[in-house]
């Protein structure tokens, strides 16, 4: 399960990434002393898409459910503007996108949205339980699209990674490295918070056992009692588990924690805002976005051509160079400054410290996993 | 009921304003009021509305501090005394009853406040009931209640604890007629009873007549008279008293002089006798008053000593049953007004006749 | 007692009666069908949703009660709703406790009852996310409270108070006290001035004509307002997942969760035994107080 950036109903100011609502941005000015956007840096030198394949050109309209917020800026600025431009469909972006919205939708046969922003945990999560989205046409998608990032009902198209981030003011210069660390609250005082399980997040099991010793190539299938049982030993040092991705960098900004897991994404801003955070992308956990296609949608052809378009590497570059988000078109690279390419989670010496997030395994185990949590946090 | 009235008999308190003003924003609406309440006595503040009589009443409660002058109950200065430590019962037109209390609980509360026990409140409250004449509603509701009952409930509340001093702002104003005039002898009879001194307020100058040992009548935050109601309607002091109690005549009229202890003046050509009470210099212009039912057809039979004589036109005659009253016009077009027993009339008179008529010079006021 | 004053007693209140015959002329069916429209909105917008929503705790897969059967045994569950109606009575003893004095200061007040008025209301000119967000700032280990308590050498260290059940609670007063303010200060400001004039009179002291009259005419407005709160309480998420601590789960975040792991007919039943709650409380309420009669009567003259 994934990446559901925000699908929080409690929105935190939005940085780089999403916001549920039009109300949250009340939000962002409330909390921009803190926290300052920090996508700006890059815009001036955008590249322009020049050309694009015949057979993505349409008429009429696409409608896509983002996660809003400042990401949905963002994705209007790389690809949904000049999909209008080049290809002549237009583009009705909405925020909100969420799968139980998906499931009410395709039950209903009432389906507002064309296309929209999930992760594949989630699809395959309701692929399980009924027919509620439509095949991808890889017929049209772009060859430099990796094939780990494809499967049949969505196409992943957005590579970020949930991390550790800690105060660098907080431990007299000691910085620490891994789960272990975050785990020793001896060496590195001061109270933590970790991810909860709402908004499609799926608790941090990976984290407990990478800090209970378990080699990271060992992780899946990850055995929950040992995981529950490395929980026991930081749980009182938790103040929160958190279910949107800004509640993390907020804390962190507050000093009410000394460490937490983050969305990566977020941390730019906070850096840039002058806050002595930093990343360790040691044992970071590496998660993708994805489109995918409601079942019945109006305009699925629309919707296809648009996934092969915002997939192209020109549009993935031209994210990247906003957000430090990395890009699932290997071609993209080219687009890409050295300097920015170091940064984002697909970086090689990056990525080569982070494990891969098994959707697989977290979509046959995610409800055991899920009541196990709520029962051991609760009870 | 004997035995009830004498239980809650006592000396009345004497009240003492002296001086008193209340200014609100620079508007004086009580401007120098000094009256002296006797032990007892049932004092009626009367006036128009806006005349400063509630506004006093509230003073001698407590509810409004005076700017200036000085308030004393038996005595005592109250200036400074909160309501509730002055030990008197109030009585207001709006009743006042709480309602989410009983009748028995309305009429006990200040007896609680009192620190009475229970068993003991209960005994007086059903004493001051019967007192009221409203014996076993003790359990109901106010609002089960008609007006004159809420009020006899309010009358008993606000006497229950034997205060020494009642006050009552218009207490019978929301009340009709007929029922006013019940509740008005019952509250002569309470103070008869009683023997408390009752300040009460009313613009109502019938009401202030009939139930009042004295009534102080207010203008613009003054007391223009005070007096028995037979001293203000025989021999008003001004012409503000004279015309708000009662009907009065006014004649304006020359100041000529004194003869015989009688003022002289001239009403246009005709010469009026009075009773002398100031002493303007001769040739001022004066006013002369008298009221209706002292005027008098006399179709030429000789003037009486000391009777004032003056031709007038009828110009209507209205039939009220017990009274006729006939509106006339004298010379120079004065407007006066007669009021004749039907039973003594000599004969009923018709609009456009002439007439002539006569009154006693010493129920003539110079005002 | 004569005959004239016994010929009115049986008429209650004639001013009140006085005052009635002119409006009841467009005949007794016209306030149902003035209420058709909204009652038929509600009953299309409203009541057949929840009712469907309701419906999947008894019908995935079939006709089955085995979802309600399970909360017996949920510790879970046990746990979040004794979160939930505990921090419910808590925030409305707080309401209750600041919001009475605060009422009492609006309708006494006269020249700066429109200020205090505009105060009470600001905050609801603002989102409670944006609420929430501000008392995150003021509660935090660095925020405003515990810097003022350590300058002024109260603490010697900071407090936690974010992210604890206390943070919660604070929150939720503060967003919550105009629901309790305004229906007592209604009730208070329809109490009539001569009442506390007339117990003033009979001797009661302030206090006591606040405990013997105000108080007690003021408990229909303050029924209303421990409803309107109560009830709010049990179905806040924002603030508690905001600021509260890492337990505080509350009936509407478990919800939410649910709905959100597309386990719809547990988050059916835990829906279920909200409104539940609710009603409940409201049938109470409606017992006790007399709702129709009392609490949420606007104007009583």
């Amino acid at each position: 399960m994934t990446v559901p950036k925000d699908r929080a109903r409690v929105q935190l100011p939005p940085t780089t990434t999403i916001g549920r609502r039009a109300a949250l941005g009340l939000a962002a000015g409330l909390a921009a002393p803190f926290l300052l956007p920090g996508r700006a840096e890059a815009q001036a030198a955008l590249p322009d898409v020049t050309n694009v394949p015949d057979i993505l050109k349409g008429r009429g309209e696409v409608r896509v459910a983002t996660f809003g917020g400042t990401m949905q800026e963002t994705q209007r600025l790389a690809y949904f503007e000049p999909f209008e431009r080049l290809c002549g469909i237009q583009v009705r972006d909405v925020s909100g996108s969420d799968s139980g919205k998906v499931r009410a939708m395709v039950e209903t046969k009432n389906v507002e949205w064309d296309l929209c922003q999930l992760s594949r945990g989630t699809v395959l999560n309701l692929q399980k339980r009924g027919d509620y989205f439509e095949p991808v046409d890889y017929d049209i998608v772009d060859g430099g699209v990796e094939s780990q990032y494809r499967f049949e009902y969505g196409l992943e198209m957005l590579v970020w990674a949930q991390v550790m981030a800690y105060r660098t003011d907080a431990f007299k210069g000691a910085v620490p490295v891994g789960w272990k660390d975050f785990w020793d609250t001896r060496k590195f005082g001061g109270e933590r918070a970790l991810g909860g399980h709402t908004s499609g997040q799926t608790p941090e099991l990976e984290f407990a056992l990478l800090a209970a010793g378990v080699p990271a190539d060992k992780i899946y299938p990850i055995n929950v009692d040992t995981a529950f049982a490395s929980y026991d030993k930081i749980k009182s040092e938790v103040v929160k588990w958190w279910d949107t991705g800004a509640l993390p960098v907020q804390m962190l900004t507050d000093r009410e924690v000394t460490m937490t897991s983050v969305w990566n994404g977020r941390m730019a801003a906070l850096q840039a805002a002058g806050v002595p955070a930093a990343i360790s992308w040691s044992q970071g956990l590496l998660k993708r976005d994805c489109w995918a296609v409601p079942k019945g949608a109006r305009n699925a052809a629309n919707a296809m051509k648009f996934i092969a378009f915002s997939t192209m590497a020109v549009p993935q570059a031209r994210v990247s160079l906003q957000i430090p988000y990395g890009f699932v078109n290997s071609k993209s690279v080219e687009y890409v400054p050295a300097e920015r390419l170091a940064i984002l989670p697909s970086a090689p010496e990056i990525k080569s410290q982070l494990v891969p997030y098994d959707y697989g395994w977290w979509v046959d185990n995610r409800d055991a996993v899920l009541a196990r949590f709520n029962r051991w946090l609760l009870t | 009921m004997d035995g009830v009235a004498t239980v809650l008999a006592g000396a009345g308190a004497a009240v003492t304003l002296r001086g008193l003003e209340k200014n609100y924003g620079g508007h004086g609406a009580v401007r120098g009021v000094s009256i002296d309440i006797r032990s007892g006595e049932f004092l009626t503040l009367l006036g128009p509305s806006g005349s400063g009589k509630t506004t006093t009443l509230m003073m001698i409660a407590g509810f409004e501090q005076p700017s200036a002058g000085e308030l004393l109950i038996d005595g005592q200065s109250m200036l400074g005394v909160p309501p509730h430590r002055r030990n008197l019962g109030m009585v207001f037109q709006s009743y006042a009853l709480f309602p989410h209390l009983t009748v028995a609980e309305n009429i006990g509360f200040p007896l609680k406040q009192r620190g009475v026990p229970k068993a003991e409140r209960m005994r007086q409250v059903e004493e001051a009931l019967r007192l009221v004449q409203l014996p076993g509603l003790g359990g109901r509701n106010p609002r089960q209640l008609s007006g004159g009952q809420q009020q006899r409930v309010a009358l008993a509340r606000a006497i229950v604890f034997r205060p020494r001093l009642l006050l009552m702002d218009e207490p019978l104003g929301a009340l009709d007629k007929q029922l006013r005039e019940t509740l008005q002898l019952e509250m002569r009879r309470l103070h008869a009873e009683l023997g408390i001194t009752f300040v009460y307020v009313t613009h109502d100058q019938e009401e202030a007549l009939t139930m009042s040992d004295r009534i102080a009548v207010m203008e613009n935050g003054q007391v223009a008279q005070i007096g028995t109601p037979e001293d203000l309607y025989d021999r008003p002091a001004n012409r503000f008293v004279a015309s708000f109690i009662g009907e009065s005549n006014f004649f304006p009229a020359v100041m000529r002089g004194i003869e015989q202890g009688r003022v002289v003046a001239e009403f246009g050509a005709t010469r009026l006798q009075a009773l002398a009470g100031s002493l303007p210099a001769a040739g001022a212009e004066i006013m002369l008053t008298t009221r209706p039912e002292r005027l008098r057809f006399v179709d030429g039979a000789p003037p009486a000593p000391g009777e004032n004589r003056l031709s007038v036109t009828v110009r209507e005659a209205i039939f009220a049953g017990e009274r006729c009253r006939y509106l006339l016009e004298a010379a120079g077009g004065t407007r006066l007004v007669l009021k004749e027993a039907s039973g003594a009339a000599i004969r009923r008179r018709a609009a456009g006749e002439t007439a002539e008529i006569g009154w006693a010079a010493e129920d003539t006021i110079l005002v | 007692m004569s005959d004239a004053s016994l010929s009115d007693a049986g008429a209650a209140s004639p001013p009140l009666a006085a005052t009635r015959p002119a409006r009841l002329r467009l005949g007794p069916l016209a306030p149902w069908l003035l209420a058709l429209p909204p009652v038929a909105f509600m009953l299309a917008f409203y009541a057949l949703p929840v009712l469907g929503m309701l419906s999947r705790a008894v019908l995935d897969p079939g006709w089955t009660l085995v979802h309600f059967q399970a909360l017996g045994d949920d510790p879970v569950f046990q746990r979040v709703l004794w979160n939930t109606l505990y921090l419910a009575v808590l925030v409305t003893l707080g309401t209750l406790l600041l919001g009475y004095p605060v009422a009492l200061l609006l309708v006494r007040a006269r020249r700066m009852a429109p200020l205090i008025l505009l105060l009470i209301l600001l905050p609801f000119w603002t989102s409670v996310l944006v609420r929430s967000y501000a008392w995150m700032v003021l509660l935090g280990r660095h925020g405003l409270v515990n810097e003022a308590m350590l300058a002024l050498g109260l603490l010697d260290r900071p407090l936690r108070i974010l992210n604890t059940p206390l943070a919660t609670q604070i929150a939720m007063i503060h967003i919550l006290l105009p629901y309790m303010i305004l229906p007592i200060a209604n009730t208070l400001r329809q109490i009539d001035h001569s009442l506390l004039r007339a117990a003033a009179g009979l001797g009661a002291s302030p206090w006591s004509t606040f405990r013997q009259v105000v108080l007690p005419l003021s408990l229909p407005g303050v029924a209303a307002g421990t409803l309107l709160v109560f009830v709010l309480s049990l179905g806040f998420y924002i603030t508690p997942a905001l600021v509260g601590g890492p337990r505080d789960t509350t009936l509407s975040m478990l919800i939410s969760q649910q709905v959100d792991q597309l386990n719809w007919a547990y988050a059916a039943c835990l829906s279920a035994v909200l409104l539940a709650t609710a009603l409940v409380i409201i049938g109470v309420f409606a017992k006790i107080c007399g709702l129709g009669g009392g609490a949420f009567r606007m104007s009583a003259r």
